[in-house]
């Protein structure tokens, strides 16, 4: 009897609660439509690619070949394989755009000007004697220097830019070699093969899935950590807070009811708000993005409720001891903005400095980030993401627990 | 006098190094409306949360229906029904909403919660429009009457009402005061917080007024008018009240005080001389009056209110002191 009341009055502050988020728009929004705004944004933007088109890199091409230069003491005037390297340039898809000079900054129609200016990410400037080194011409042998110059003010846009043009001088460069090697007489050419290119680099993606990934495909169960901090952290953080301010907080207490039974309540919803937050986000992955995951649900169900528990846990303490809903909001925002950017899902941890990798482990977020992408890209067992489960069961009762002792010590402060 | 409504005994509560309530005992009696009286800040919010069990005395015993607070605060939760001052509701719900959820927490389930909600739209007077409605629509007396339904639902054998007319139109106040009568025949015993002294007059069986954290009086307001000796009251309605006025007023022979009063009900600032001869010394009132060039728009005769005990016991009006806090 005195269970099924408790029951009851668990389910009563559950609905309550539930109701409060799905009539009110504000929280509807920043609850469940702002996370899906995310994803289509990010999804659109980069989600669909492996990596960047080439089109979308803008080089600066100063083609100085074919310029008066003196080879030997003679006179030379030849842009044959200069004109040829800009024009592969362009064929390979790069958004090509020539200067007859690198210039300055403050020279407007030379490429330093529109470097200065973000107009291309990189400039390459092809040598006088780009022609003549090539074909042998010297009485020496000469090698040609192509310079780049990049944009320091966009230092990722200048290094994929800087990437992506060694990429293609090393294919020109293997591309000459075979030539010249043809040109070799047939007993040595073997051997100049090797000289020529001493050591070769091969990369490819490993097989870590079974099946083709996409750059969306990893995204999308690292935002189920974005959801524990969007929609469990920031729910939590507000519940009682808004009760606090509205005054039903006051009548909860002065009814005969447990504290943990409105704790169980308030857990509920905010878990039904997480669970419902996760099915949009995902749902908006396979619609709009048809990301290629495999769906092992229960495991997946599972570790979103160990991870809630740790973002509903601090939820509570920072309402709890909130003065009032403003002051938990804007708690929960501070706590909350800098936190998604430690857990792995935008940014992998591997690139920041030590001690923020050590913090962003420590986090039972990244753990679920990292339990969710070896389950739904790479298809590892459950065993294989044990210790990330058992390290959310720890950090979440544990959080938990100071969420209960803060609201005991919130109905003392009435 | 049954003591198994609420007893207070040496109740004290400190706020760090303020003393909101300073050792009080009291007792209401089983099936009484008591009336807690008193100007903002005077403890009356206080005392009723700590009677509520929403705040802990720091010294003193409090027992609701034979039990203590403390020792048995499941069992004083259940006889309690707490109508908080302000409308304490979800206004993202409807009454009906509203009150199945007031309901499940104090453990009712099943027709018996149902019909129970049944009972008490009725009582709150909402159509099956309005019902149905989300209460941010309602007007502020649909609101007020379903905030007092919710805490009927488990039909409390003792009801604290908070200030339950603060804010009201005449009309609804007067709908409330039905409301609360209707309640004290069904055999509840009702603990009124008020710092409206014609209100607790009207209403209230006994009547304890506090002032800063004590209480200054006990007693049925006939008692209490009767024991300040203050039958009478002249209300002048003048054109201006100035500093003047008073004066030339207080001057008058007979007349044991003078003050400035506002009618909550007509909006208008009066003027009250308290004596035990009205009839006799009225002509020197009108007289000193007019002296000081003031004119007199009305003026009535009555017996000494409650008001007028107040002031005798502090010096100060209920208007001065709600100026002041």
């Amino acid at each position: 009897m005195k269970l099924k009341r408790t029951i009851n009055q668990v389910f009563a502050v559950a609905k309550t609660d539930f109701l409060g988020i799905i009539r009110n728009k504000t929280a509807i929004f920043f609850t469940l439509l702002f996370p899906l705004f995310f994803i289509v944004i990010i999804g659109f933007t980069f989600g669909t690619q492996g990596a960047t088109e080439t089109s979308r890199i803008s080089i600066g091409a100063v083609n100085r070949d074919g310029e008066t230069i003196y080879v030997n003491d003679t006179i030379s005037q030849n842009s044959t394989i200069g004109d040829g390297f800009v024009q592969a340039l362009t064929e390979a898809n790069f958004t090509v755009y020539e200067y007859s000079e690198y210039g300055d900054k403050d020279t407007n129609g030379t490429a330093a000007y529109d470097i200065s200016r973000g107009q291309i990410k990189i400039a390459m400037v092809i040598p006088a004697n780009f022609t003549e080194t090539l074909s042998f011409q010297y009485s020496t042998p000469t090698k040609a220097n192509l310079d780049l110059y990049t944009d320091p003010s966009d230092p990722t846009g200048s290094i994929i830019a800087q990437q992506s043009i060694l990429g293609f001088i090393s294919g020109f460069v293997s591309y000459y070699q075979e030539i010249a090697i043809n040109q070799t007489p047939p007993d040595f050419q073997g051997y100049v093969e090797v000289l020529a290119d001493p050591v070769t680099v091969s990369t490819s993606e490993a097989d870590v899935s079974g099946r083709q990934l996409k750059w969306i495909d990893y995204l999308v169960p690292g935002t189920l950590g974005l959801v524990l901090l969007w929609s469990g952290l920031n729910h939590a953080s507000l519940t009682i807070a808004i009760e606090r301010t509205r005054g039903t907080f006051q009548r909860m207490v002065i009814a005969p009811v447990s504290p943990i039974t409105v704790l169980a309540g308030k857990l509920i919803s905010s878990l039904a708000i997480v669970y419902l937050s996760a099915a949009i986000m995902l749902a908006s992955g396979v619609l709009l993005f048809q990301v290629n995951l495999y769906w092992n649900i229960p495991v997946i169900v599972l570790a979103l409720f160990l991870g809630a528990l740790s973002a509903i846990g601090i939820g509570l303490i920072i309402s709890s001891l909130a003065k009032n809903e403003e002051a938990a909001n804007s708690i929960a925002v501070i706590i909350s903005v800098p936190l998604q950017f430690f857990i792995g899902a935008f940014f992998p941890l591997s690139i920041m400095p030590a001690p923020a990798q050590m913090f962003g482990e420590a986090l039972p977020f990244t753990k679920l980030v990292n339990a969710m992408q070896n389950i739904m890209t790479k298809n590892l067992p459950f065993g294989a993401v044990v210790p990330e489960m058992l390290y959310m069961t720890v950090a979440g009762l544990i959080l938990f627990a100071l969420g209960v002792i803060a609201y005991r010590l919130s109905i003392k402060r009435l | 006098m049954d003591f198994n409504g609420v007893e207070i005994i040496s109740v004290t509560k400190r706020f760090e190094d303020t003393v909101a309530v300073d050792n009080v005992s009291m007792n209401v009696a089983k099936g009484e409306i008591f009336g807690l009286l008193g100007p903002n800040g005077a403890g009356k919010s206080t005392l009723t949360k700590m009677i509520s069990g929403m705040i802990n005395p720091t010294s003193g015993t409090i027992k609701v229906g034979g039990y203590n607070i403390q020792d048995d605060s499941m069992k004083v939760k259940e006889l309690l029904g707490v109508v908080p001052q302000d409308v304490v509701l979800y206004d993202y719900m409807n009454a009906r909403e509203n009150l199945a959820f007031f309901g499940k927490l104090y453990g009712l389930s099943g027709s018996k919660l149902r019909n129970r909600i049944e009972e008490l739209l009725k009582f709150t007077q909402l159509d099956e429009k309005a019902v149905k409605r989300h209460i941010s629509t309602y007007s502020g007396g649909m609101k007020r009457r379903v905030n007092i339904a919710a805490a009927l639902l488990h039909e409390p054998q003792i009801i604290l009402l908070d200030e339950p007319t603060a804010g009201l139109d005449p009309q609804n106040r007067l709908a409330l005061w039905e409301i609360i009568r209707t309640l004290h025949k069904e055999g509840k015993t009702i603990v009124l917080t008020t710092h409206m002294m014609d209100e607790a007059e009207e209403l209230c069986d006994r009547v304890a007024i506090m002032d800063r954290g004590k209480i200054i009086a006990l007693g049925t307001p006939r008692q209490l008018i009767k024991k300040v000796k203050m039958e009478n009251t002249i209300t002048v309605v003048p054109d201006k009240i100035s500093p003047k006025l008073t004066e030339a007023v207080q001057k008058v022979s007979g007349v044991k005080n003078s003050y400035r009063a506002y009618d909550e009900t007509e909006k208008i600032e009066t003027l009250k001389v308290i004596t035990d001869r009205a009839e006799d010394i009225l002509p020197d009132v009108v007289s000193a009056t007019l002296s000081v060039g003031t004119k007199i728009l009305s003026i009535e005769l009555s017996r000494a209110t409650l008001e007028d005990v107040f002031i005798l016991l502090t010096g100060r009006s209920l208007r001065e002191e709600e100026e002041q806090t």
